[in-house]
Order: C-alpha cells, then sequence, then structure tokens
C-alpha cells in the first residue's frame, strides 16, 4: 500500500469508520476484521519489558508507520537500535495531564495523528506503594484515555492484570471476564488501582468512535519479565505452601505481545482475558523447568517468603495476593481466541 | 495413562490395568485436564478404591444400563456415611461397570478445597468444586456430574435418621434442564450404617466454617481411626434417566415438582436397595 493511499485509509479509520446511519444507529465495524490504513501507535509503559517486546513486534509489520515509546527518563537500551524514521521515544509523567497531552501534539502528528494507543504503564510492585503510585496508576490511565478520546484514536487497548479476579475454593475451573473481582477491602492496592483504571475504560467503552479494549492476561513466565508468577520462578528456590498446587495457564512475553499487537490491528472491544495456550499444575511448570520448590506450612509462607526476600533469594511478594499459591486462577479466554486470534492471518505477514 | 506401577500392579488384575490406561483424558498440557484431574491420580485411586469397592465395601450394584454411555448426564443420590466413601464408590462403580470406563465427577463442597492435600486429591481424581461454571464446563464437555442435592450436611445424618433424604436443592434440576441433560438416580445403601452418629456439634462446626463435627461411638473417641467406616456392604441401583421439563427454568411449580420427582426416584431406588439387602443378609443389626 502507498502511502497516500495510507493516508486516504488512515482519515477513514478517524473520521467516517463509525458513521452515523439515518436511523441515528451507530454503524460498527466487525470485530476480528482488519482495521484499514497504516498505525500510529503510542505506546505507554515502554520501559517493561511486555513493550519491548510489543515494539519489535509491531516494527516488523509495514503497516506499523510510527511508534512512539513513552516512558520515565532515558530511552531503555532495547530500544535505542530501531529505525529512528518509525520509532521515538519521550520521557513523560503520565500522572501529569499536560504532559499526556502534550505527546499527541508532536510534529510528527500534525498531519498524521497517532490513531492507536497502548497503555502499559502501571507501576505494579507492592514495595513502597504510596498515594503518588496511586495517582501515577489511576491518574496515567485516566489522562491517556481522555486524550485519546479527544485527539481522535481509534482504539486504546489498556494491559489489566490477572489478579484482579477473587481467588478462593470457590473458584471456577476457568475464570471468564465476568467472574468475581477481587474487591476485598483487605486486597493489595495495586489491585484496587487496576480495578479503578480497568473502570474508567469501561465507562468509555460505548464511546462511538474510540474502541476501548482491556486485555487481562494471565500471568507472565521467562523473558525476564516483572510478573509475580516470573519472579516466583526464578526464585532461589521458590516456596510454595505444602499440600496445595493451583492450576495455571501462565503466558509467555511473546504471546502477550502478539495478542497486543492482535488488539491493535483488529476491530473489537471490550473486555477479554489473554492466556497461555496450555492449563496445568503450578508443580508440573516447576518441574518441567527443573525447579524444585521449597515446600512450608501454609501459614507460614509470608513470613518465609520475607525471610527470603531479606535475603535476596526472591523478589516475588507473597502479601500481594496470598492465594495466589493457594487456589487456582485458569483464565478462559476462548472469547478472546474466536475475536481475535482466529483471524490473525488477516494480519499482514512479517 | 501413567500409573504408578507398584501401586497398581499390587492391588489391580491385568485386564483393570488395562481399562484404566483405555480411559480417555484430555490433556491440557501438562498431564491434566483443565479441571486438573490427573492420569496418575485416577490410576492410583482406582486402584485402592478398586479393593475397597471389590473386598471392603464388597459392593452389589444394579441398573448400569441407565448410565448414559457417551453423553453427559446428571447423577444424583443420596449422601451419607461421615466421609464420602458413598460418592467414591459410586465413581468406581461406574468406572468397572462402563465400557468405555466413565467417570463420574461430583461436585464438591467448597470447604475441601481449603484442606492441604484434600484440595489436591480430590482435583487430581476429577472431582471439582460445586460452582455453577463448572458444572457447565463439565457438561459441555460431555461428562458425567455426579451431586448429592442433600448438601454435606447429609453426610452427618444421625442414626433415627438414617434413610430419611433430607430437603433436595433445586440445582441440579436447573442445570440439567438449561442444558437439555438427563438426570440418573442412584440409591446407596449401606452407607448409613458404616456410622453411628450419635450427635452433630453445630455451633463448633459453624465456629471451623464446617458442614459438622459428629459424635459417633469411636469418632472423637479413637482420633482420626475413629473415621474409618466398618465394613459394610453397599448395595447401589441406578434408576432410568429422568428428563427434566424445561418448563422448570420458568416456572417454580416445575422446578419444584421436578425436584420433587427426582428425590422420588432416589427413594425408590434405596428402598430397591434395603429391599434387596433384606432378602440377601436379612434385617440388618444396628
Amino acid at each position: 500500500m502507498n502511502e497516500k493511499q495510507g493516508e486516504h485509509d488512515e482519515q477513514g479509520e478517524h473520521e467516517p469508520v463509525e458513521r452515523p446511519r439515518s436511523s441515528g444507529a451507530v454503524e460498527r465495524p466487525e470485530t476480528g476484521t482488519l482495521r484499514p490504513g497504516k498505525r500510529r501507535i503510542l505506546i505507554a509503559g515502554a520501559h517493561r519489558r511486555i513493550a519491548v517486546e510489543l515494539i519489535s513486534q509491531l516494527l516488523e509489520f509495514d503497516s506499523v508507520e510510527l511508534i512512539l515509546g513513552v516512558g520515565e527518563g532515558a530511552c531503555p537500551a532495547a530500544l535505542i537500535n530501531h529505525d529512528s524514521r518509525r520509532f521515538m521515544y519521550r520521557s513523560a509523567s503520565l500522572d501529569r495531564r499536560r504532559q499526556v497531552d502534550d505527546l499527541f501534539l508532536f510534529d510528527q502528528f500534525r498531519e498524521r495523528p497517532l490513531d492507536s494507543v497502548v497503555h502499559l504503564a502501571f507501576a505494579g510492585n507492592p514495595k513502597g506503594y504510596d498515594v503518588k503510585r496511586h495517582e501515577y496508576n489511576v491518574n496515567a490511565a485516566r489522562h491517556l484515555l481522555d486524550a485519546s478520546l479527544r485527539h481522535g484514536v481509534g482504539k486504546y487497548v489498556f494491559l489489566s492484570s490477572d489478579s484482579v479476579y477473587q481467588i478462593g475454593p470457590r473458584g471456577d475451573y476457568k475464570v471468564a471476564e465476568d467472574a468475581e473481582l477481587d474487591l476485598d477491602p483487605s486486597s493489595p492496592t495495586t489491585v484496587r488501582d487496576i480495578i479503578d483504571a480497568e473502570f474508567l475504560c469501561r465507562a468509555k467503552m460505548d464511546h462511538p468512535h474510540c474502541e476501548v479494549i482491556v486485555l487481562r492476561p494471565a500471568g507472565v513466565i521467562g523473558g525476564g519479565v516483572l510478573s509475580g508468577l516470573n519472579l516466583l520462578f526464578e526464585s532461589h528456590p521458590p516456596v510454595l505452601p505444602i499440600g496445595f498446587d493451583p492450576m495455571i495457564n501462565p503466558t509467555s512475553k511473546e504471546r502477550l505481545a502478539r495478542d497486543l499487537v492482535l488488539a491493535l490491528m483488529l476491530h473489537g472491544k471490550g473486555l477479554f482475558n489473554v492466556a497461555g495456550p496450555t492449563t496445568g499444575p503450578l508443580s508440573r511448570f516447576l518441574e518441567e523447568r527443573g525447579i524444585v520448590p521449597l515446600r512450608v506450612p501454609g501459614p507460614t509462607l509470608r513470613a518465609a517468603n520475607k525471610v527470603q526476600r531479606m535475603l535476596g533469594q526472591t523478589r516475588y511478594h507473597a502479601e500481594y495476593q496470598p492465594r495466589r499459591l493457594f487456589y487456582s486462577l485458569v483464565l478462559d479466554d476462548s472469547r478472546f481466541a474466536k475475536s481475535f486470534r482466529a483471524n490473525a492471518g488477516l494480519l499482514d505477514p512479517p | 495413562m501413567r500409573l504408578r506401577p507398584d501401586l497398581a500392579r499390587a492391588l489391580l488384575p491385568e485386564r483393570e490395568r488395562v481399562r484404566i490406561e483405555s480411559y480417555g483424558l484430555d490433556d491440557a498440557g501438562h498431564g491434566t485436564d483443565v479441571f486438573g484431574t490427573s492420569t496418575e491420580g485416577i490410576g492410583s485411586a482406582y486402584a485402592v478404591a478398586y479393593w475397597l469397592h471389590r473386598y471392603y465395601f464388597r459392593v452389589v450394584s444394579a441398573g448400569h444400563e441407565n448410565v448414559p454411555r457417551d453423553t453427559a448426564a446428571v447423577v444424583v443420590g443420596n449422601h451419607s456415611g461421615l466421609l464420602p466413601w458413598d460418592a467414591l464408590m459410586i465413581t468406581t462403580d461406574v468406572f468397572r461397570h462402563t465400557d468405555p470406563p466413565r467417570l463420574v465427577r461430583f461436585m464438591v463442597d467448597f470447604f475441601v478445597y481449603r484442606m492441604p492435600f484434600l484440595g489436591v486429591l480430590f482435583r487430581s481424581l476429577g472431582q471439582v468444586s460445586g460452582t455453577r461454571r463448572n458444572f457447565d464446563g463439565l457438561i459441555d464437555e460431555g461428562h458425567l456430574v455426579g451431586i448429592f442435592p442433600e448438601g454435606a450436611e447429609a453426610l452427618g445424618k444421625p442414626v433415627d435418621k438414617r434413610y430419611e433424604l433430607h430437603a433436595f436443592s433445586h440445582g441440579h434440576v436447573e442445570l440439567a434442564a438449561r442444558h437439555g441433560v438427563p438426570v440418573v438416580p442412584f440409591g446407596v445403601v449401606g452407607a448409613e450404617e458404616q456410622h453411628t452418629v450419635i450427635t452433630n456439634l453445630e455451633p463448633l462446626a459453624r465456629a471451623l466454617d464446617l458442614p459438622f463435627i459428629p459424635i459417633t461411638r469411636t469418632f472423637p473417641w479413637f482420633g482420626p481411626l475413629g473415621l474409618l467406616p466398618k465394613p459394610v456392604r453397599y448395595y447401589i441401583h441406578y434408576g432410568e434417566p429422568l428428563h427434566i421439563d424445561p418448563a422448570a427454568l420458568q416456572s417454580l411449580a416445575v422446578r419444584e415438582h421436578e425436584v420433587a420427582r427426582v428425590r422420588d426416584a432416589v427413594y425408590e431406588q434405596i428402598h430397591l436397595g434395603l429391599e434387596v439387602r433384606r432378602r440377601a443378609e436379612g434385617d440388618p443389626v444396628r
């Protein structure tokens, strides 16, 4: 597709994609169909390893014209070698409304504005949580979403977490998107931030011109990511409760990035779980990686984890989701698979 | 299917080992199905349960032709015996007498999954916590789902309530109607005599969030050994499948009628079992 054609399609993406019919109804593109035109994408939270992988995968597509990576501080080393004509990095404080708004006003976007936003910037580390972190988590989501809607962005993707789900002995064998949320007052503040941010997104899901999509990924294993599950796997050794072996279906950095690509490139909005291809007990995943866990009685798990952290043997926080190592959490991502993965063939081959 | 060879060889004849190996478990990638049922779990448990079924409880059963061979169904019956040996014997009995072997997956009370080892054990044997979505998932995949509509409280029935059914919950009828699957009633005779429950410490049970804490002739006086069941012979009978009126989803009156119909069918199987036992053994000594 030449640039002119791309421009034409891009215009189509912003203005007339969902024209009101004469009856007043809004014509919505079918879920799972390819978004036309070339993509100009803002990725907030560029320091995250999943962002690095996502940017790398996106740049393999000719239809991705320009990516703006946004983070705090200098550009991560893993991103500096990308083609500067297709990738740019800017530092910004996402909890500051003005700074967020300015991201959409760069010269590069004057003629052809950003059409997609991926919000990955979430401070999930429970250590040192305070009101500033809360403001960052929730206000960043609010400002980024508001700015996206004001500037005519056609797709807004928020990467949530599976930690929003209530975990316990009453759990379903597969947790669908409408499952009970962890609204317990004693749940970690970061979880509440994620739920707050999700609600902001869900409030705008009926926007006529912007497809707001929230992805709740299962724990990510491997790739050096800072997910709870991966931090557990990287512990020396992982400490688990005696007599419990939860079922999980973790994903990988590459698979999650691919799911984000699909969410960006195809039409569709709403709330979706995304998970790995296989399901099994936690102990089997450890066993397959040659990791031998240390088992302690359940009531002493948190204390053992605390000692481990003091000794530098782990970065995993058992307090973050204390039930996670006791009860199963298997995400049902069949809706995402049907709407997006089934249509992966529509993307242009890398 | 992988088996613990030592346990399987010691407790199972060759033909039963072959039956276990022929059981098709839908592997979700790591040796278990999506419900957490493991190949080794079923194999090892069947090795023990087969022995209990044949030599300890010496189960006499009939009506297996009423259990669907390859389609989903809800298997519903009476519950008793302090510990759920009846569920184990039903599962083993159906597994032994169906070809290809079928596993009855009981909906289990949540408290089981709070307990170390027990929850993992139940899950690996195909027994899942009793949530609506778990039921839906099992039925959608064509499994036999076992339900005790009396609830876990029925396990602690005192002596004077033997073979009296508690009130049935409505869930099994509603779910069967929603999925359009039949209800297979069964009656278990024998389990009610395996313990002599004198009373139930209800306040303590409530405080510990347990369905009951019984006082029996042997428990708690002999510690955990007091929970071992007497080797009472079981008589299990399966009734003809009942097709639930879909109107049970629209009308409370219809639903109550259908629940009563299932309850009556379970009663019928219990009475049949009692009659067969009376003919075989005479009246039991209590």
